[in-house]
């Protein structure tokens, strides 16, 4: 094998590859990224419930296939000096040449690598941008405890012609609705998809201007896979099983009282105010007509306190929050000014963009507040 | 007064020799000498550890103004006392061990007083019910008077179902019983052991430990 790349272009498809690379690998070749030179380059990686693929074009001297330690390599051309790199085979090892630095890697036998799962049938395309900002909108309700694996996940709901995203920890629970055009226009379906490994495909495949989703459903198969594939990259994802909640009885269905202020402003006034909670502990939000006062800390401890202006409709409310929790909806949220739609103290409030006239919202974050004073 | 643990002030300092040497200079310390032998020299401060110490087994040869203390691979503590300032023994009794909320008895104690939780008009037939090979954790009779062996762990891995799923074996045999469903019921349970659990036709429960417990939740939660 012998080709020439540039070191840009190959670092950045290795390290996007080297992200399905397992931490523990159940088999030591999982440990290894295959490089396959034919017309182009292809890099591969697998860890039997993640794939990924990138494929860039390189100048190929002589086509070959060999598999290297994925967390050298990726180590190794994330270092290397602006220059053009060259790999070629030399017996057993495989040499790295960059400017005056060389590297003369082992290699593990490729023909012991698994097969990559085919690609899933495509179902539909969405516009990477707004795909990668919708899933970064989710995902960040997710769940991160393992002990309750459905929660871990975000559920894609495809309806025709809309996508909905969903991710609840049973703290918060964030909905967002986008457009996408799917091959059939019938197309109804449910998947549960790995959150984090959702969160990083979407971020990582903004090259290409579009995303091609790829479904395989559960079934007799095994357990189903989500496939994403973009600008020469492609990943795989096993499905999760498990109960998703029914989220849409948790939506409020009436709201007492509406505020409206900007979203800057009140995340870092929040960010203020917080520093002096104690992990686990709420800042509370008071909101009167035309203002709304931050608080966090207690008697014993450190207080903080800010008032801002904000548009204000409904009886007086005191209401408490995790603030990391309300910073996360608030960071995502893709409009200047917030809406927060109340019901009471103790029920969960709504925040979402200040949505256009007559529109709803497509992105709603439900966040149940602290429980004030206990 | 052997069986004891005793508590003495005193300002002494410390040398050991052993795998390395190290010497502790004169100041007031805490010593602890443990019914099991044990000899603990405490300052007041880096937490729960001793600044030097010798496990058992090992010998306390005591002097007026120097202890020392002997294991059996040979090495020395000797610690030189200037002052007691304070000397007090107590018998401490046998320790009851550390108990741990959540372990598989309580589960199985708590799960079997609330078996509303698996379905409505359910009744238990007994808590370790006996099978040629080990007791299955509840055996029980869903609203339908079909019978259910329910496996309860912490961590729901792979062996637990495998072991579920030999109980099913020898339960199914008896005609009294059979059809036998399976539950495997846990705080956790790992995917793989999801999805080879649910091949089986066995169901997958995950225990609230608290929920069932009825301990207040101090956080409200959506659902």
């Amino acid at each position: 094998m012998k080709f020439q790349v540039e070191r840009d272009v190959l670092a950045e498809a290795v390290a996007w590859t080297a992200r399905a690379l397992p931490a523990r690998p159940a088999l030591p070749v999982l440990a290894g990224m295959r490089l396959q030179a034919g017309e182009d380059l292809t890099l591969s990686s697998f860890d039997y419930d993640v794939s990924a693929q990138a494929s860039l074009p390189v100048a190929v001297e002589e086509e070959g296939d060999v598999l290297v330690s994925g967390r050298l390599l990726a180590e190794i051309t994330r270092s290397l000096p602006p220059r053009p790199v060259e790999v070629h085979t030399d017996g057993a090892r495989t040499i790295l040449t960059c400017g005056s630095a060389q590297f003369s890697l082992l290699m593990l036998p490729a023909e012991d690598y698994p097969a990559l799962p085919d690609m899933p049938p495509a179902v539909g395309t969405v516009e990477s941008d707004v795909f990668a900002a919708a899933v970064a909108q989710v995902a960040t309700a997710a769940g991160r405890d393992d002990t309750l694996p459905a929660l871990t996940g975000v559920r894609i709901e495809i309806e025709a012609d809309t996508l909905t995203l969903i991710a609840t920890d049973r703290y918060r629970l964030a909905v967002r609705e986008l457009r996408w055009s799917p091959a059939k226009p019938d197309l109804s379906a449910a998947v549960l998809v790995p959150g984090r490994a959702l969160a990083d495909t979407a971020r990582a495949l903004t090259a290409g201007a579009e995303v091609s989703i790829a479904l395989a459903l559960p079934g007799e198969n095994g357990d189903g896979m989500i496939g994403f594939e973009g600008g020469g990259r492609r990943a795989t994802t096993r499905l999760l099983g498990g109960e998703f909640p029914r989220y849409q009885a948790l939506l409020p269905d009436q709201v007492n009282a509406t505020a409206e202020l900007p979203a800057a402003l009140l995340s870092e006034s929040v960010k203020r105010v917080a520093l002096v909670a104690e992990r686990n502990t709420p800042v509370r939000l008071s909101f009167t007509p035309g203002q709304l006062l931050l608080e966090a800390g207690t008697g014993d401890e450190a207080q903080a306190a800010e008032t801002l202006e904000a548009s204000y409709e409904g009886d007086d409310i005191q209401i408490a929050f995790n603030p990391q929790y309300l910073l996360d909806g608030l960071t995502v949220m893709d409009s200047d000014t917030v809406r927060i739609s109340f019901t009471a103290p103790a029920k969960p409030a709504v925040i979402t963009g200040k949505p256009a006239a007559d529109q709803a919202p497509d992105y709603r974050y439900l966040l149940m507040p602290i429980r004030l004073g206990g | 007064m052997l069986a004891a643990v005793r508590i003495v002030i005193a300002r002494c300092s410390v040398d050991y020799a052993g795998r390395l040497t190290a010497h502790l200079p004169s100041a007031p310390r805490l010593l602890i000498v443990k019914a099991d032998g044990s000899v603990l020299v405490h300052s007041d401060g880096g937490s729960y550890k001793p600044l030097n110490w010798m496990s058992p087994p090992c010998r306390l040869v005591e002097q007026p103004d120097r202890w020392t203390v002997t294991s059996k691979s040979g090495e020395i503590l000797t610690i030189s006392i200037e002052e007691i300032l304070s000397d007090a023994s107590f018998d401490l009794g046998i320790d009851p061990g550390l108990r741990k909320d959540g372990v598989e008895s309580q589960l199985q104690e708590t799960l079997a007083a609330q078996l509303s939780v698996l379905g409505e008009g359910w009744r238990l037939v007994r808590r370790e019910y006996p099978t040629p090979i080990g007791p299955v954790d509840l055996m029980c009779r869903d609203g339908d008077g079909v019978s259910v062996a329910v496996e309860i762990k912490r961590r729901g891995e792979i062996d637990g179902v495998e072991q579920l799923t030999r109980y099913l074996e020898l339960l199914n045999r008896d005609p009294l019983l059979a059809p036998v469903r399976g539950i495997f019921a846990a705080q956790e349970i790992k995917p793989q052991a999801r999805v080879l659990a649910e091949d089986r036709g066995i169901r997958c429960v995950i225990l609230d430990y608290d929920a069932l417990r009825g301990a207040p939740r101090d956080e409200m939660t959506l659902f």
